[in-house]
């Protein structure tokens, strides 16, 4: 089963929550463990206590009689110290007795009796003094000597050999508890450690398996960037090798039509050759033999062959300039590009300079804006590019105004755009993307030209990497912009070794 | 006109007809009559040129195109050239294509002069009357 972001973290989550609460439970069993352990522990002290208390209260009633006994003996106060000292401390041993007996989870019941039967012991004891000290020696004996003396002792003895046995067995079911709690503690540390054992090897596995899964995945993924640049890598080259294949096509194209071309180009010039010995012949025949002359032959050499002469040539030479657009054009984009740092501001000026005379005659100003960058690009397709455009707006100022070109140009990321911009006659909107076609032109067509100049901006922009975009209405100015890489882009540049046919 | 220019024929390959009989036409035009052996392919002026049944030893200039349906002007140019007894002939290229690495092939292979044919038939006469000229002031070396 394949583990994906989401399964893995409830899982792990899950995994996680098990181990915590596994740590919590033996943490629990483990504060409650100490807690009984402490709690173990003051219940033997307090044992013990009780212990120490009921034979302390043991002891001074047994004070108490051997004072007793000696006074009776002796009849001498000072036998009787023991007792008054024991009879003073008694009250108070009995009461924290009491006190911790409950403490220490016994009954009051038994404890009551004894403090009873003490204070019975206490009021026989003081009873058979006063005898004594009245003089009545022997009823004071006959009280000692009778059994309800000695029982009550006895009594008093078994009683405390009770509360003390009762604690011990309160010790020891304690003590029982304990070692049951430990026992299972034990064991539920043991569970807990299984568990988070458990759980630590899950997650483990869990985190191995995920891990391998999306290793598998960016591998994956390198692969299929790997084939994707290899495919881009491909396609480059196709559409390469297609650019390549065009430029080849025209290339074989304009100089295989040019052939034909210099066929009707030379023999139009032989038939003009022609028809100066017709039209001598034509004179000679016109004042020897008129008659032989026709309206229809004289107007054939005098006009007809003159004029289909001046037509065929006027159109091949339309030919041949468009023929040799299309072979320029071919070359240009044959031509390998040299990259070099050129500083634009002095390539515009240099255009400026070339273009001074058509500037001063236009009575036009073209101004360059300051600051602008330097790129490395081919400086020769450059200025081609440029001088195209500016030449452009000389060329189709608007004579209403002075002629105002400006160029200015602005840094993007990696790129800069170059305006030219000029205050001209402007271009139809409806005409923008023909513009930029070969052999097409817009608006009045008073100016020489073929309609080239913007299908060359356009390839050579393109071929250096960048764009031309138009803005422009009709009466209002044209401005265009250029975008070009500040770095040239890697390009296949043909083989030297490729050559027409 | 000297001797020398007199006995020299001239091997045309032109494949385009209309070409040859212009070129033919202003050589005459510039007073070059000498004798003009025109081949329309590549195959068949090699033949006539370094075939089995190859003429006499005699002077021979060759007018040459590059564009011939058969092979390449620069395979001709190349066979002429590694030929002992036609290499000192002159080879004129005369030809549509003006791409200078075409140019610089063809000198390199041996070519002479290398002339553009000119859509303008101004210059184009121009240029064959001046070939014309020149046929008759250089010195066509007689094969050894």
């Amino acid at each position: 089963m394949p583990i994906d972001k989401a399964l893995f973290s409830r899982l792990t989550l899950l995994l996680i929550g098990i181990g915590f609460a596994a740590l919590l439970a033996a943490g629990a069993g483990l504060v409650w463990q100490v807690e009984t352990t402490r709690n173990y522990a003051s219940a033997v002290s307090s044992a013990q206590e009780v212990r120490v208390t009921t034979l302390r209260a043991l002891s001074l009633l047994q004070d108490a009689e051997i004072g007793q006994r000696g006074f009776l003996l002796t009849g001498e106060e000072s036998y009787l110290a023991p007792y008054h000292a024991a009879v003073e401390a008694l009250p108070q041993a009995m009461a924290r007795l009491a006190k911790l007996v409950l403490e220490d989870g016994g009954r009051p019941g038994p404890i009551a009796e004894l403090r009873e039967l003490a204070t019975a012991k206490l009021a026989e004891l003081a009873r058979t003094i006063a005898l004594q000290r009245a003089g009545e020696r022997d009823q004071a004996l006959a009280i000692t000597r009778s059994a309800d003396g000695r029982s009550s002792m006895d009594t008093l003895r078994e009683m405390v050999a009770g509360v003390e046995a009762r604690s011990a067995m309160r010790l020891a079911a304690r003590s029982a508890g304990l070692e049951a709690n430990g026992r299972a503690l034990l064991i539920g540390a043991a569970l807990a450690f299984v568990l988070m054992l458990a759980v630590t090897v899950g997650s483990a596995i869990l985190a191995v398996r995920y891990t391998r899964e999306l290793e598998q995945a960016q591998a994956e993924v390198t692969a299929a960037n790997a084939g994707l640049e290899a495919r881009v890598a491909e396609r480059t080259a196709a559409l390469a090798a297609v650019n390549e294949e065009v430029q080849r096509f025209a290339y074989i194209v304009s100089h295989d039509l040019r052939a034909p071309l210099v066929n009707v180009m030379g023999f139009t010039a032989e038939l003009e050759a022609a028809v100066a010995p017709l039209s001598a012949l034509l004179a000679a025949a016109e004042a020897e033999a008129p008659g032989l002359v026709t309206a229809e032959a004289r107007a054939a050499v005098a006009e007809d062959l003159p004029e289909a002469i001046g037509f065929i040539r006027s159109s091949t030479e339309r030919m041949d300039r468009l023929i040799n657009a299309i072979l320029r054009l071919s070359r240009e984009g044959r031509r390998a590009l040299r990259p070099e740092p050129v500083a634009l501001d002095r390539l515009f000026e240099g255009i400026a300079a070339s273009l001074r005379h058509q500037l001063d005659a236009a009575g036009a100003s073209l101004e360059i804006a300051p600051g602008l960058p330097t790129i490395r690009s081919d400086r020769l397709a450059l200025e081609q590019l440029f001088g195209n455009l500016i030449d452009n707006a000389v060329k189709y100022l608007d004579p209403a105004r002075p002629g105002r070109i400006t160029i200015l140009a602005r840094r993007l990321a990696g790129r800069v755009r170059i305006e030219v911009a000029d205050n001209g006659r402007g271009i139809d909107p409806r005409d923008h993307a023909r513009v930029f076609e070969l052999f097409r032109r817009s608006g009045r067509q008073d100016q020489p030209g073929e309609g080239i100049g913007l299908a060359h901006v356009r390839a050579l922009a393109r071929r250096l990497g960048g764009e031309v975009t138009l803005e422009s209405a009709p009466g209002a100015g044209s401005r265009f912009q250029v975008i070009l890489p500040l770095e040239p882009p890697p390009m296949p540049t043909p083989s030297p070794e490729e050559s027409p046919r | 006109m000297n001797a020398a220019a007199h006995a020299v024929t001239i091997v045309m390959i032109e494949d385009d007809e209309g070409h040859a009989r212009l070129i033919e036409k202003n050589l005459q035009r510039a007073g070059v009559y000498n004798e003009v052996r025109h081949f329309t392919d590549g195959t068949s002026a090699l033949e006539y040129l370094i075939g089995k049944n190859r003429p006499e030893h005699r002077p021979t200039l060759v007018l040459l195109d590059l564009n011939l349906p058969d092979m390449s002007g620069f395979d001709i140019l190349v066979k002429l050239k590694a030929d002992p007894q036609l290499r000192p002939a002159p080879v004129i290229v005369l030809t549509t294509t003006d791409d200078e690495r075409e140019v610089r092939r063809c000198y390199e292979l041996g070519c002479n002069v290398y002339i553009t044919k000119p859509v303008n038939y101004d210059t184009f006469a121009q240029a064959v009357r001046q070939l014309g000229l020149f046929l008759a002031v250089i010195q066509v070396p007689p094969p050894p």
